[in-house]
């Protein structure tokens, strides 16, 4: 039997968000920003979308394109919760559910379908519901896999339903040029293009040499795309990250040292705070920098044991930071812990030299459980900068990408 | 414009809507509300903070119920 997997795709979801919760907004074009001084737009109103504004565009660019655009500073914890509400909507159809980002979601309805009337009663009520909860809208695209299904729902968007049958998938792709192929984005269409590869159809047919020979062994999986096949399983269960990290783009560039290092003390702490809690320790530290021009480099330094401690993520981030000579003003600064295991997979120390440190770290984890972040934490954190208030689109509803979210 | 004070709310609390805010007073005088235009919740620590972005038909206010000390306030209101 052939998988039935839908994806429902909330439609311009932070902006819609905001015209809801404020009626003076319906019907206008609006565009969410960050509240940070160098934001961009992060998403806009489908009225925006008519003068051309663009997520990823700068204030500038937007009101010279739409001077009426309202400029909304965005609500994380709302989108946060909203997205959490949805995934309790999701879990009432089927258990096989994947929170792809904060706005989109896939579900297998394979084996759940035929309990509520089939897969387009499954998209409808799901729409009604998200609609009377929220008063926002979604579009449901279904289809035998997630790579046909992201495409029915771009079809279908906004507010619409569209389900691909495997007998549709042919003639809908022969002549839809690859780029609107979920995964496909415009360096890989040029390179086909100058394979004289425009359409999917002519992707499906190209032999499969001649793509492995361009992309190596994505080759093949891009053959496969073209004929509307998608290996690519739900991933229902969060896999184990493979690091834990966060940066930040700094209110203004700036070369001070010890500014940065209280930027470092407050990212180590974020980043360490979260793999205590999800239980991991990790052996590698990456230290990442962009300059004022963009150019972005990373270093890395190796730790003796696996550490989730703060005061050892940020002493040896700043020994990175220490050891670089800084060209220019920094933009954005990060840091990440990588080579991570399972804390309680650690051998032990057999001196236990660090008991006290742990019991310390433990003590105040719980104390900020129980009574909000920051609520006990370093005298020099109080030097950093606010945190940029943009959710990131890897955020999910729980595990390890379950970041704080604060406005 | 923040506004962050204590207010007296007539709140129903049940199902469709779980707790929907009716009409609340702040500085001696009684609001009605129209529409409850959205809601969200946030955790302050172990405490859950309900949201209610609320209009009276003019302004939109945001009100939250702290359900650890059952205290309504008024955060924002945007005429």
């Amino acid at each position: 039997m052939s998988s039935i997997i839908m994806c429902i795709d909330m439609d311009a979801f932070f902006a819609s968000v905001e015209q809801q919760a404020n009626p003076k907004l319906r019907g206008k074009p609006i565009a969410v920003i960050g509240s940070g001084s160098r934001t961009v737009i992060t998403t806009r109103s489908y009225e925006a979308r008519t003068y051309g504004v663009k997520t990823g565009m700068n204030i500038y660019e937007a009101k010279k394109l739409c001077p009426n655009l309202i400029l909304v500073v965005g609500d994380n914890e709302k989108y946060a919760h909203t997205c959490n509400e949805l995934s309790v909507i999701y879990n009432k159809y089927t258990p096989d559910i994947e929170i792809y980002s904060i706005d989109e979601a896939f579900l297998d309805i394979t084996t759940t379908q035929h309990l509520f009337g089939g897969p387009e009663a499954i998209g409808f009520a799901i729409k009604k519901e998200v609609k009377d909860q929220f008063g926002i809208n979604c579009t449901v695209g279904i289809a035998p896999n997630i790579l046909m299904a992201k495409l029915a729902s771009d079809i279908a968007k906004p507010d619409g339903l569209r389900w691909i049958k495997p007998e549709d998938t042919e003639p809908l792709l022969k002549d839809l040029p690859v780029k609107d192929l979920w995964g496909i984005g415009s360096a890989t269409a040029e390179k086909l293009e100058l394979l004289g590869i425009r359409t999917c159809a002519e992707l499906g047919k190209a032999p499969a040499s001649i793509l492995r020979n361009k992309f190596g062994i994505v080759g093949e999986t891009l053959k496969r795309m073209g004929q509307g096949f998608c290996d690519r399983p739900l991933i229902v269960k969060e896999e184990d990250p493979k690091s834990i990290g966060h940066s930040m783009t700094l209110p203004k560039d700036i070369s001070d040292r010890e500014a940065l290092k209280a930027e470092l003390l407050k990212l180590s702490s974020m980043v360490c705070s979260r793999a205590r809690k999800h239980g991991f320790v990790g052996k590698k530290i990456t230290l990442t920098v962009r300059y004022s021009d963009f150019e972005t480099f990373t270093k890395q330094a190796t730790l003796q044991v696996h550490s989730n401690c703060t005061h050892e993520i940020y002493h040896n981030a700043s020994d990175i930071l220490d050891s670089i000579r800084l060209i220019d003003k920094v933009r954005l600064i990060g840091v990440s812990l990588s080579d991570l295991m399972l804390e309680n997979e650690v051998q032990l120390d057999l001196f236990n030299g660090d008991a006290k440190r742990k019991s310390m770290l433990k003590a105040v984890d719980s104390l900020n459980d129980k009574f909000g972040d920051s609520t006990v934490t370093w005298a020099s954190y109080l030097k950093a900068t606010e945190s940029p208030s943009v959710i990131s689109p890897a955020w999910k509803p729980s595990g390890v990408r379950n970041t704080n979210i604060k406005n | 414009m923040r506004v962050g004070e204590d207010i007296t709310v007539l709140a129903s609390f049940g199902m469709p809507y779980r707790i929907k805010p009716l009409s609340f007073t702040w500085s001696g005088r009684t609001i009605e509300i129209k529409e409850v235009t959205y809601t969200w919740k946030t955790k302050e620590g172990q405490r859950d903070v309900h949201h209610f972005s609320v209009t009276d038909g003019n302004t939109l206010y945001e009100l939250t119920f702290d359900a650890a000390s059952l205290l309504w306030q008024i955060e924002s209101l945007e005429a």
